[in-house]
């Protein structure tokens, strides 16, 4: 049994807000019991589960003693944020495949607003280790700040363009406004983008992913199994991931890249598909920036060619590639890219309403930024 | 009790006190591996490349500004009253590839881009007794190096 013999069979989430009032083991408890009425399982069927934190969750096993799984035969906790994604959804698969368990759930719950955020007061002063201690000291110390670094340092290379990066939260801004789970759905102009606040230039508002609170849970079992389940599988075609330069955001060869031009040859050759084949892309988008250099990477534009893609309507309904059709973590919220899997599985299911993506087979999602992160492919056709 | 007022210290470990301890005497030092020469930030142990032993060394200061950025969010301590600002990575003549984070000396910086020459000079950090790197552009780098 390999990859390919995986399907997800269960999807389920809280809803997102902006200050959910709860702990992050009874989100995750909800989201998870959400995806095994999905799935037409029950908690007894579970005997995997996998997570990853920050030290911003609760762990695999609390959450399956609060929905009632007595005994996990295969649980793992990840450390890391939205790089880890894949990694997450690719070890419960590996598990499946190798028969470390049978059924297994995979989740992310966290209080992204209500809880600890960056920029949010801190006990006393502080002292920052790691590589951060070089950069803390100087005022350079978070996400946003690195990926405009990163920008500034393309729109140099490239000659991209703040209008290049508004074109892409404006398109899945305009997406979001056919999804009610999304936190902002309110369309969004040029003119709006541009009269947003700068967060750090050359990024504004608008370009960075809006934090929300809730949990997102996945089931995952065997293709055979599968059919006898309430839903139609979709399945796993390859899952890669790529961490390198030490994830170090400053030494970091070229910021033009991410680690998606180094997993592109192993995400194409695995999946003997190209970006021709792809239906629906959910591209982790922590800020517009990793959009634009992601689909670089991936061979779905020329470099510096971002921008016009989405202005000509390539990476909308009509086009070649529905790009984030549930609008993102820019729109639908920010639950660290376990989201943008949760829409791929609805997609390829059909089962998208309004956003739905005409005869979508095949679905890439990626997570992560900068030098670490993962890429997956799901589809509708067996291996 | 938040403190607001006071930047983010450094938090030194075995393989960078080195670094933070020269900064302390007004010396900028880097990690340089004895054996293969080759420049390393963040200093290790050993040589990622050869395993030599690493020690530490001066360097010019001078350098070419890779990127920068200008914050306008009210984000890390000690820097909430000066928005916005500026914060460069700059890659170091010494080796191509090591790049420092520095504050752009001047405010925010909209006479800098990309490509400039910068001298690094180390400037006091609030509430800690080691300085932190400031990248001054150079008007003219000819006169620079001959001096």
């Amino acid at each position: 049994m390999g990859l390919e013999d995986v399907a997800i069979v269960g999807i389920g989430r809280t809803s997102f807000t902006r200050n959910s009032g709860r702990t992050t083991g009874a989100m995750a408890a909800e989201a998870v019991r959400d995806a095994l009425g999905d799935a037409g399982l029950v908690a007894g069927d579970v005997d995997g589960m996998v997570s990853f934190q920050a030290g911003d969750s609760t762990p695999s096993a609390a959450v399956a003693a609060a929905v009632g799984v007595d005994d996990l035969a295969w649980s793992a906790d990840l450390f890391g944020g939205g790089n880890v994604v894949v990694t997450t959804i690719g070890e419960a698969a590996r598990a499946l495949a190798t028969g470390a368990c049978s059924v297994a759930v995979a989740y992310r719950s966290m209080n992204g607003r209500s809880g600890s955020r960056f920029g949010t007061a801190t006990e006393g002063g502080f002292a920052v280790g790691g590589e951060a201690q070089f950069g803390g000291p100087v005022g350079y110390l978070v996400p946003p700040h690195w990926m405009a670094m990163w920008a500034a340092r393309h729109q140099h290379t490239y000659g991209s363009t703040c209008e290049d990066l508004g074109a892409i939260a404006i398109t899945q801004r305009s997406h979001a406004a056919a999804n009610d789970h999304a936190i902002a759905q309110q369309p969004i102009t040029l003119d709006d983008y541009l009269a947003g606040r700068w967060v750090v230039e050359p990024l504004r508002i608008f370009d960075c992913a809006y934090e929300v609170d809730g949990a997102v849970a996945l089931v995952l079992t065997s293709t055979d199994r599968a059919a006898d389940l309430a839903q139609p599988p979709v399945r796993i075609r390859t899952a890669v991931d790529s961490t390198s330069a030490g994830g170090s955001w400053d030494q970091w060869p070229d910021p033009t890249q991410m680690f998606s031009a180094r997993l592109a040859g192993r995400l194409w050759e695995g999946s003997g598909l190209g970006p021709g084949d792809i239906d629906v892309a959910c591209i982790y988008d922590c800020f517009t920036y990793t959009v634009m250099a992601v689909l670089e990477d991936l061979g779905f534009a020329e470099k510096g060619g971002v921008g016009e893609l989405f202005r000509s309507g390539g990476a909308t309904y009509g086009g070649d590639t529905v790009v984030n059709p549930h609008g993102g973590l820019l729109s639908e919220g920010y639950l660290h890219g376990m989201n943008h899997h949760f829409e791929a599985v609805l997609q390829l299911r059909g089962g998208s309403g309004a956003r739905q993506v005409e005869d979508a087979r095949n679905a890439l999602v990626t997570a992560g930024a900068g030098p670490y992160g993962g890429a997956i492919i799901y589809t509708t056709e067996a291996g | 009790m938040v403190d607001l007022d006071t930047p983010p210290a450094p938090r030194p470990d075995a393989e960078t006190a080195p670094y933070w301890e020269a900064t302390a005497e007004g010396r900028m030092v880097l990690g340089r591996c004895r054996e293969c020469r080759r420049w390393l930030h963040p200093p290790r142990e050993a040589c990622p490349t050869c395993a030599g032993p690493v020690g530490f060394e001066a360097v010019s200061g001078r350098g070419t500004v890779f990127s920068f950025i200008t914050v306008h969010q009210p984000t890390v301590p000690g820097y909430l009253r000066e928005l916005p600002y500026s914060a460069a990575l700059v890659e170091i003549d010494e080796q191509p590839g090591v790049r420092l984070p520095a504050r752009l000396a001047g405010g925010a910086g909209a006479h800098v881009q990309i490509g400039d020459r910068v001298t690094l000079e180390l400037a006091e950090l609030a509430g800690s007794d080691y300085r932190v790197p400031v990248a001054r552009p150079v008007a003219d780098d000819i006169g620079a190096d001959s001096a």
